[in-house]
Parts: C-alpha cells; structure tokens; sequence
C-alpha cells in the first residue's frame, strides 16, 4: 500500500470539522494503538487520558520503576479519540519511498555533524586549558605567561583530532527525520481497524469511562486490582486512585461471591469499589462497596 | 520533508531530531532519576497543588522526552535482515554477548526481541537499507504476532531490566521424560562426556530446522549408553580374576547371564543383552544380634575389596556395644495373655462352664475360632460388607487410602495424554541473574523459571492447559505473566502436598 502523499494540514481542515484538541497521530504494532511523538503524548494528557507507557526510559534504561515512550492507550482511550476526531493513524515506515537520495542525505547530515561536534570540542578543550593555565599561573600575568599561552592554544588546534568514533549520535525514539513525513495524517475514520468484536462488557466499558471521563476523574487500567478502571479524582501523577470501577451491564447478574471477593479486595488497598452500569437511556448507576464490618 | 533550517533551531517543540549541538552537550547529561515525592489526597483547586501539579508535569515530559544519544565508538552495528526476520551483526559485539545472540556460518545475529530491547538500551545501532532504524521503526518491524507479539517483548523487557537472562523456549530441544529419568549424579560425568552434549551453534527458530531432530538423535544415542558404561565396571573384577577357575566358582553374588560368558571377555558396552546383577542371598551378612555373639568377623572376600586394600578380622566388641541386645518386654496385655496360655484349664473356663450340653460347648468354639479370625459373620454375610477384610494384610497408608473421600493427585496426572493448544504455549526460558558470570549459551542448564505469557482480556488459563504446560516444562515451575496495559502481574501454580502422618 503506497503511503499517502504529504499534504499540509490546512488543506485538510475544511474538510473535516474543527475539533478544539489537536489531533495525535497513533501507530498500530501489532494492533495495538501506541503514541511516539511527545506533541501527541501531551495533547492526550491534557484531554485527561492517561495511557500507559511501555518502553524504557532513556536516560536509565535497565529498570522498571520509570518507563518511557511508547505510550499505549486503552481501547476506551482510542476509542473516545476517534469519537472526538482527534486522532489518525499514522502512516508506516516508507519501504518504497527509500531511495539513494535519502541515504546521501543522512550521510551529509553526519558529516555535518561531525564537523560541528569537531569544532565544539575543540573550542571545549581550548577553554578547559585557559581555565586550567589561568588557574595555576594565578596572579601572576605577564607577557611571558600569554606567549606560552598561545604557544599551548597553537600546539592544541595543530595536534587536535576529534575521532569518528567520538561522534555523538542520537538514536531517535519517534520515527521523526528524514524518512517522516510530519504532516501527513491519514484519517482512517471509516476502515479504521475494528479490532475486537463489540461485545455488551466492551460497549458498559466505554459507557463508563466515557462518562467518568466527562466528570473529570483520570482513568487507568485496572486488571491487577481485579477491576476494570482505576479512578483518580486528579492526574495520577500527583493523586492516588479512589475507587475500582467494575463495569456490568444492567441485566447481566454476578454472584455473591464475586461482590464479597472484590470488596475484599478493594478494602484491602483501601479503594472504594464502584459497580458501575450504564442504563439504555443513558446515564450510568454507580452502586459503591464498604466494608463496613458487623454492626 | 524535514526542513533544513527545523533542525538548527534547538527549541524547535515539534522536531524530535537533536542539534549537533545538542548531541555534543548531551555527554554532560546526568543519569540520576528525580524522586517523586508524596501525592496529595484530593484536589482542592488551590494554587499550591497547580504549581506542585506543573512541576511533576514538566519533570515528567522532560524525562520522557529525552533523546538517546551515544558514542559512535560505543554502539554496535547492525543489519534488520526482513527475509529471516533476525538482526545481523556487522561490528563486534559487546557484553551483551556473553547471554544473548547466537552464531551462525561466522556471523553474529541477535534475535528481534534482543535487538529491540538493546536498541532501547542504547547500546546497538539497527540500520535498514542503509538507513537507521529508531526505536519506533524498531517495535513497527520486529514485533508481530506471529513472531514475538508485543505484550510478549513486554514481558521480556520487563523481566530483562530486571537482570534476568531470557531465551526463547523451543519444546523441541528440551529432553524427553525418558531422557530426564537417565540423568546421572554430576559424580559419575568425571569420566564421561556422554551427558555434557558437544553442541554445534544453537539452531535459529528460522534456518535449519533439521539441525535439531538431528542432534536430538545423537542426544538420545549417547543416552542409552551412558549407563551403560557405568554399568560395565562391576565386571572388572570378574575379568581380574580371570585365570582363577575355582575362584569364579567361589563367587556366587556376581551373575551374569550371558549363556557363553568367558572369565576374561569383558562384555561390551554397545550390547544390551550382558545383563549382571548381584546376588544377594549368596553374601554371607553376619548376624551381629544373634544370641552367638561372635567376637569377630571374618574379612571379606578380597574380590569385594577395592584393589590393594587387606583387611585382617574385624573386632566388634565396640560394636556390639552399641547394638541393642536388650531383651524385649512385652506389654500388660501380652504378659496375661502368656499366663493364661501356660495354665489355660478348660474346665475352669467361665464360658464353658456356662455350656450346657455339647451343642454349646461347639457354637462356642466356632464363634471363639470366628472371632480369632476376625470376621465377625454377621458384617459378612449380608449385600453391604465393610470395607476391608481384617484379616487380609494391609499397610496403614493402603487403608486410609481405602477410606479416604478425597483422592489427591499430582498435577502431572494424565498430563501426557494431553495434546498441545494454541492457545496456551510457553514463550520464554528464564535464568536468573546471579549466574550471569559463568553462563553459557550453549549449556544454559536447568531454567529458573518458564513463562507463559497472557492478558487479563482473556481467559483464565483452566485446568487442562495448566497441566498441559506444567508437563511440557517438566520440573520447572511455570509462571504466568499478566500483562494489562503496561502493568505485568505472574502468577504461578505449585504442588502442594498435605502434609500425611503415617508414610507408606
């Protein structure tokens, strides 16, 4: 499938209608929806979507307390997105457009840079000399000590080499450089993937997510807390979670053993359980577990 | 396209790609993560919690922001072959070596899912066409869900961060349940090289698929005879004393069954049909606790003895010492009943004093001789009979067994008949960190732990895919791990015994 071509985004715009956020581009790996690029990470979270990232960080790569990019969203999250036409997918890594051209041009982009990084080191070797010079001559500044001066700053720039392999490159996170193409969204409203079927459990999912969403708490997944959502009543970077919400339709029943196990649960890390359950006509019950113990 | 003046411009907020200028400031950059502090409890709209809130959210982006960038000298290069989906080497490799990669045909290739994670690590540089691959052309590329799914690259990120070595699981490399029975005390290799299994580089999941049914070939030949050799050394001694007719008379407790046996042919190794065996009942045992009490006893028969050892009579004084040759007391109950037996009278006998005539005097006999027997008839005679018959020998262990409600079972228990799923199949072989130093690729050894990887969107694994895994992994613990956007819970099954008074 040939990508398509780059166009600029306002041509795209009286296309389609003007939504207040900015739109995020996701890329599908292995069918799920993940965010690279940082413009789109913070355009979800400031919508209040959270998502969860999955990489590892940069700057400490070998632990797990802190991940970075990618980020991945829940199916709800991609879901309320695409509602809002407020992302697009993005289109995959050009295997056709590669050609020699970019090749050269990557090349002539390290050869820049390693000319710049050349100049840069020398001119950071240079003042680390001057510094070290002024510091041991101290008050003593006379003609003789600026001429051994220049002579050490001569000898420097002459014998001076910035190894090839001293060069610092980067290891991009996002597809971004040569072969993206920034501008281009496809908006795949229409074939978008369906990805799972829409069963009952899926549809009271995104009924109360959505609605939690609107009232403005910040939601997660759940499953390791036997729930579906983790709801916090602000960003989960400086709140921590109130409730567990389990999402049942109205008609579905669960027995009293599954109500006692989550209550249990939801007791044990001090959350409130919300049984939550859309009605046909629209708004959401929300029933809510204590634990209150023998009266 | 990228535009030109996009790139000089360092605070450029939609270009991600770094200045040279930026790439050489990066070298000072610290490698600390900020600590996150205490959360509040709930939002009260003051401006205190907007400012902290501001904060955690720009330290945020700026650590999420932050590009990868490395010496030139420091990365290793590589090549994303698509066709065999694995990534070739082009310059040498690094630490990592030592427990990830394999070689093939004098090349170094690294699978995707080490490639990936090394890319995040920042330690290797993955080009395509000639040009390099980032982190996200990297997740686009290498996972999928045929290969290695992402939730799957989770679990191996996860667990790698952590220091864990992980490989992939192949059910085809792993030994039979026959070959596992075989396996010898460490004790016995010193002379052998039958079970350390000289291994050509290991098979790629890919290319040569027949290298493995092959050295799985020569594995299960070596293995029939590694016992054998060992087996074969008893009968030295029989080959040692080979010019001594008589004395091959004189030594019963060694048989061997071979019907044109020759005192100085040494049965080979390579026949199954040199069956030997001692016999015991032909090894005088002396008997230090019968009622002779010898003082001494004789040595052994020299051929008994390792070579060059002579042993002189044995002294048992201090020995017997520590017998106990105390003479048993019998209980109350055995003691009366020893005394009426001496000067039983059976005319003294209350019940048969209480006989009026022969026709009693019998019906007691037959309900005395019934009671000994220990069937009383009225339990016996009718269509529900008691569960066991008291006079038939029985252990405690088979009886409570006998009236046990629940039976317990072992989870292997009718494992082998089961079929593989799809389903539910076991992704990776973990080792654990601390054997790092001296691991070896090709002889990784026994697993820590395998892990099967699964979400919480689908099932709970049931009954039959546990003891499907759990007899595919043999006697390694399987573990399941839960992936839920980002979060990884494992959860494991062990056998657990009820602890039982009475051993069989």
């Amino acid at each position: 499938m040939e990508a398509p071509p780059c166009r600029q985004l306002g041509e795209l715009q009286p296309e389609q209608e003007r939504s207040s956020s900015p739109v995020v581009g996701l890329s599908l790996c292995d069918s799920a929806p993940l965010l690279w690029r940082i413009q789109d990470l913070k355009a979800v979270r400031s919508s209040g979507l959270v998502g969860a990232l999955l990489g590892a960080l940069p700057r400490t790569p070998r632990q797990n307390i802190r991940l970075g990019r990618p980020l991945l969203l829940l199916p709800e999250e991609e879901r309320l997105l695409r509602e809002r036409h407020s992302a697009a997918a993005l289109p995959a890594r050009n295997q056709d457009a590669v050609g020699t051209e970019l090749q050269q041009r990557y090349e002539e982009e390290e050869q820049r840079s390693y000319e710049e990084q050349s100049i840069l080191a020398l001119e950071d070797r240079r003042s680390a000399l001057l510094r070290a010079m002024t510091s041991s001559s101290g008050s003593e500044s006379g003609v003789g000590s600026d001429e051994a001066l220049q002579g050490r700053l001569l000898a420097l720039g002459q014998s001076f080499t910035f190894p090839r392999s001293a060069l610092a490159v980067q290891l991009s996170t996002a597809r971004a450089g040569l072969s993206h193409c920034q501008e281009a969204r496809a908006f795949l409203q229409v074939d978008w993937p369906i990805r799972e079927q829409d069963s009952p459990r899926r549809e009271a999912r995104y009924q109360v997510f959505r609605d939690l969403r609107g009232r403005g708490f910040f939601l997660t997944s759940a499953g390791k807390f036997g729930g579906d959502f983790l709801v916090y009543p602000g960003d989960p970077l400086r709140f921590h979670a109130h409730f567990i919400a389990v999402c049942l339709t109205l008609d579905e029943s669960i027995c009293m053993l599954d109500v006692l196990c989550v209550a249990r649960l939801g007791s044990n890390v001090k959350k409130t359980v919300l049984l939550c359950s859309p009605a046909p006509d629209g708004p959401v019950h929300y029933t809510s577990l204590q634990w209150s113990g023998m009266v | 396209m990228a535009d030109q003046n996009k790139t000089e411009s360092a605070n450029n907020f939609y270009n991600e790609i770094l200045s040279p200028c930026e790439l050489f400031a990066a070298r000072s950059r610290s490698h600390k993560l900020p600590a996150r502090g205490q959360k509040d409890f709930y939002p009260d709209d003051s401006e205190e919690q907007r400012q902290r809130l501001q904060q955690s959210l720009d330290e945020h982006w700026r650590l999420i922001s932050e590009e990868r960038v490395e010496r030139l000298g420091n990365l290793v290069k590589g090549v994303w072959i698509p066709s065999e989906r694995i990534v070739e080497l082009q310059s040498p490799a690094g630490k990592f070596w030592q427990t990830m990669g394999f070689s093939a045909e004098g090349k170094q290739y690294l699978l995707p899912e080490e490639a990936l994670y090394l890319m995040e690590c920042g330690n290797l540089l993955v080009s395509h066409q000639d040009l390099p691959l980032s982190i996200q052309d990297g997740y686009e590329m290498f996972l999928s869900a045929d290969a290695v799914s992402l939730q799957q690259y989770q679990v191996f990120g996860h667990l790698k961060r952590l220091g864990y070595v992980v490989h992939r699981f192949d059910p085809s490399s792993e030994p039979s349940s026959y070959a596992r029975q075989l396996n010898l005390p460490p004790s016995r290799e010193r002379g052998g090289r039958q079970l350390k299994r000289k291994r050509s580089p290991s098979p790629t999941p890919t290319c040569s698929k027949g290298e493995s049914p092959a050295e799985k070939m020569e594995e299960d030949d070596k293995l029939p005879e590694s016992h054998l050799p060992t087996s074969a050394e008893p009968p030295e001694p029989q080959s040692c004393s080979s010019g001594s007719a008589a004395e091959a008379g004189a030594r019963t407790w060694w048989m061997t069954d071979v019907p044109d046996r020759q005192a100085d042919k040494r049965p080979s190794p390579g026949s199954p049909s040199a069956r030997s065996r001692w016999n015991f009942s032909a090894i005088p045992f002396p008997d230090l606790g019968s009622t002779g009490r010898p003082r001494s006893v004789a040595p052994p028969h020299p051929s008994l003895l390792p070579g060059g050892v002579t042993v002189g009579v044995c002294d048992v004084a201090s020995w017997m010492r520590k017998v106990n040759l105390r003479e048993v007391r019998m209980s109350r109950k055995e003691e009366e009943r020893e005394r009426r037996r001496r000067r039983r009278d059976v005319n003294k006998d209350r019940e048969v004093q209480r006989c009026r005539n022969w026709a009693e005097y019998h019906e007691l006999l037959a309900r005395r001789q019934a009671a000994r027997e220990g069937r009383p008839a009225h339990l016996w005679s009718g269509e529900v009979t008691p569960l066991h018959d008291p006079t038939q020998p029985i252990s405690t262990a088979e009886l409570l067994e006998k009236i046990s409600v629940i039976t317990s079972t072992n989870l292997l228990e009718g494992a082998s008949r089961l079929k593989g799923s799809e389903e539910w199949r076991i992704c990776f072989n973990v080792y654990q960190p601390d054997s790092v130093a001296d691991f070896k690729k090709s002889n990784p050894g026994k697993p820590y732990t395998r892990m099967c990887v699964c979400s919480f969107d689908g099932p709970v694994p049931d009954l039959r895919a546990i003891k499907q895994l759990a007899f595919q992994s043999g006697d390694v613990l399987v573990v399941f791990a839960v992936v839920d956007h980002g979060d990884i819970s494992f959860y494991t099954f062990k056998d657990f015994q009820l602890p039982r008074d009475v051993y069989p």
